[in-house]
């Protein structure tokens, strides 16, 4: 489906708490040599008695050295979570969640696992606040820990959909602040036929040089 | 004000103590007691694109005996017929519990539905209707959303300051090293102040003097209370240091920080905001003690049930006679005194009165 679209980067997504097992055990047989760039979510929302079984497996993928992109909201005993160390990526949230949208949420986390690193989904940061006031104030506080981007536009109901002219232009507002090399993992859902124009509003929409209109003195 | 009274140290103590204290404390109880009634009769009544949002002295945290209850069911998400019967459904159950929750003024600018849309776009212009520019401006000044469900509340109101603050062209100073007062914001809030003393010649006459002490009384403390605060939160954008140092090399978010402070300090209530700015621009003691003292006395005069009645009853032919409003107007004259030194007065503050306040 990527070949030819000159695609580096990757992420495993082990969703759904069911996933993870399967996932896990089958990693040994993927072939990833495409890919610089490999990262795995971990499951959006597990229970509680589940949590010790993911922290196990997660260890497995944390021996890759690949960072491992968790929910806050997922973590029913965050302190537990130090043992990913530097592995562990932490994701700030949508609407729908009950924290980890702000700035403020995400130091909380930050102050319980210092170790962990940001995976900044611009998408979820404009559907929490359109006017990106937040994004930015998320950006400069924790530029220096973001490990990669989740891109895509995040309708009302939460769901991932296509860039359109309205997030590409909210995205441009905070682009300047993400660092210059930094992995995006596209989340929006197209057809086959469009993933390179998807690629391509992407990379416009995290660009600067392409603000329609600018503003300020 | 009272001679007999204790004076707290500092400005910000009247808040933690006494009348403000109690009134405080009355707000948070009854904004409990609202999502209490709300979540038994309504289960899940607010949702990820609906708040419902209070105004008025339950936002304010001045929450009295006989204070009514201003709400509005605030939509920032898609269109849905269901809206409009959860919000009578939210009325219905209000009525029903009318000795706890005394309904909204006549108007109707409370107690039903307001869309996100009308409050982002129409600022100014034909379309911003009296009831679209009270809605918005008291969003802004005092409004707070009830229960867990509060992300419409606040994505309304940054994308209300943003729509403003996108409408000023050169949002910083020639040096670039400070923000400029935000002017539309500010000028809204100008004309907002004057409408509310407009309105209140109007409704005199549509409501044949019925009700215009309490009215005057309102204006006079906490319409004016809003007012002042509005302003300050304006001046704050160019006089505090935190926005300064957030201000961005990149111009395509050189108005983002601002957002984000203008909304920060919004969450605070009118007399928090007067409150820190006293401390801030190290406004005397002496005008806290005033402020406060007056405010809390005001609150303590429409707390009391008899005065509350003679206030409500009345008219403006037996205004210079009746006692209640001789209370009234001596604890304003000393209220807008305080304000008088902080706007005209201090020399942070002043140079910015005269440069955005009336020219």
């Amino acid at each position: 489906m990527l070949e030819g679209k000159n695609v580096c980067a990757v992420e495993l997504s082990a969703l759904r708490q069911d996933e993870l097992i399967p996932l896990v055990q089958h990693l040994p047989e993927l072939d990833l040599t495409s890919f610089k760039y490999v990262s795995f979510h971990a499951p959006s929302s597990m229970e509680p008695s589940f949590e010790p079984i993911a922290l196990e497996l997660l260890a497995e993928v944390a021996a890759r050295k690949w960072p491992i992109i968790v929910h806050p909201d997922a973590m029913h005993a965050p302190s537990e979570w130090n043992r990913l160390e530097e592995c562990l990526c932490i994701e700030n949230m949508d609407k729908r969640k009950p924290i980890g949208q702000t700035a403020q949420d995400l130091a909380y986390f930050f102050e319980l696992l210092p170790k962990a690193s940001l995976c900044f989904d611009i998408g979820h940061a404009r559907q929490v606040d359109p006017t990106m006031s937040e994004a930015a104030a998320i950006l400069r506080s924790f530029r220096g820990r973001i490990q990669q981007l989740h891109v895509s536009e995040v309708n009302t109901q939460s769901k991932h959909d296509a860039l359109s002219l309205e997030s590409i232009l909210a995205f441009q507002k905070v682009s300047h602040l993400i660092p210059p090399i930094c992995p995006a993992i596209l989340e929006s859902r197209v057809e086959e036929s469009q993933i390179e124009e998807e690629i391509q509003n992407t990379l416009m929409s995290l660009s600067t040089e392409n603000l329609l209109a600018l503003t300020g003195d | 004000m009272p001679d007999a009274r204790p004076t707290p140290e500092t400005a910000a103590q009247f808040l933690i103590s006494g009348m403000l204290k109690n009134c405080r404390e009355s707000s948070l109880k009854k904004r409990e007691e609202l999502d209490q009634l709300l979540s038994a009769g309504i289960p899940k009544y607010a949702s990820e694109d609906t708040s419902l949002v209070v105004f008025g002295s339950l936002a304010r945290q001045e929450w009295t005996s006989g204070s009514d209850l201003d709400w509005t069911y605030l939509i920032d998400g898609e269109a849905n017929s269901d809206h409009l019967r959860i919000a009578q459904e939210i009325r219905r159950l209000l009525e029903s519990e009318k000795g706890k929750f005394k309904p909204p003024g006549q108007t109707e600018t409370f107690g039903n539905l307001a869309f996100s849309h009308d409050l982002i776009h129409q600022i100014g212009g034909q379309n911003d209707t009296n009831k679209n520019t009270t809605r918005r401006v008291l969003l802004l000044l005092e409004s707070v959303p009830i229960g867990r469900r509060t992300e419409a509340h606040e994505r309304v109101l940054r994308g209300v300051v943003n729509r403003y603050l996108e409408e000023d062209n050169h949002p910083l100073t020639a040096d670039g090293k400070r923000y400029r007062v935000p002017r539309f914001l500010l000028n809204d809030l100008v004309r907002f102040w004057r409408t509310m003393a407009v309105d209140f010649a109007s409704k005199q006459r549509d409501r044949g003097g019925s009700g215009w002490g309490l009215r005057n009384a309102k204006l006079r403390m906490s319409r004016k209370l809003i007012f002042a605060s509005g302003l300050l939160v304006c001046f704050s954008a160019n006089l505090d240091p935190e926005p300064q140092s957030r201000i961005s090399t990149d111009n395509s978010d050189i108005k983002l920080p601002l957002v984000k402070h203008i909304r920060d300090s919004l969450r605070l209530t009118p007399l928090d905001i007067l409150a820190k700015s006293i401390e801030k621009y190290e406004i005397p003691q002496l005008i806290g003690e005033e402020l406060f003292g007056s405010y809390t006395e005001f609150l303590e005069i429409i707390d009391d049930e008899a005065s509350r009645h003679a206030l409500e009853v009345l008219r403006a032919s037996d205004s210079r006679t009746d006692r209640t409003f001789q209370r009234v107007r001596k604890v304003s004259e000393a209220f807008g005194h305080a304000l008088d030194y902080i706007f005209f007065e201090n020399k942070l503050v002043a140079p910015l009165t005269r440069k955005y306040g009336v020219f």
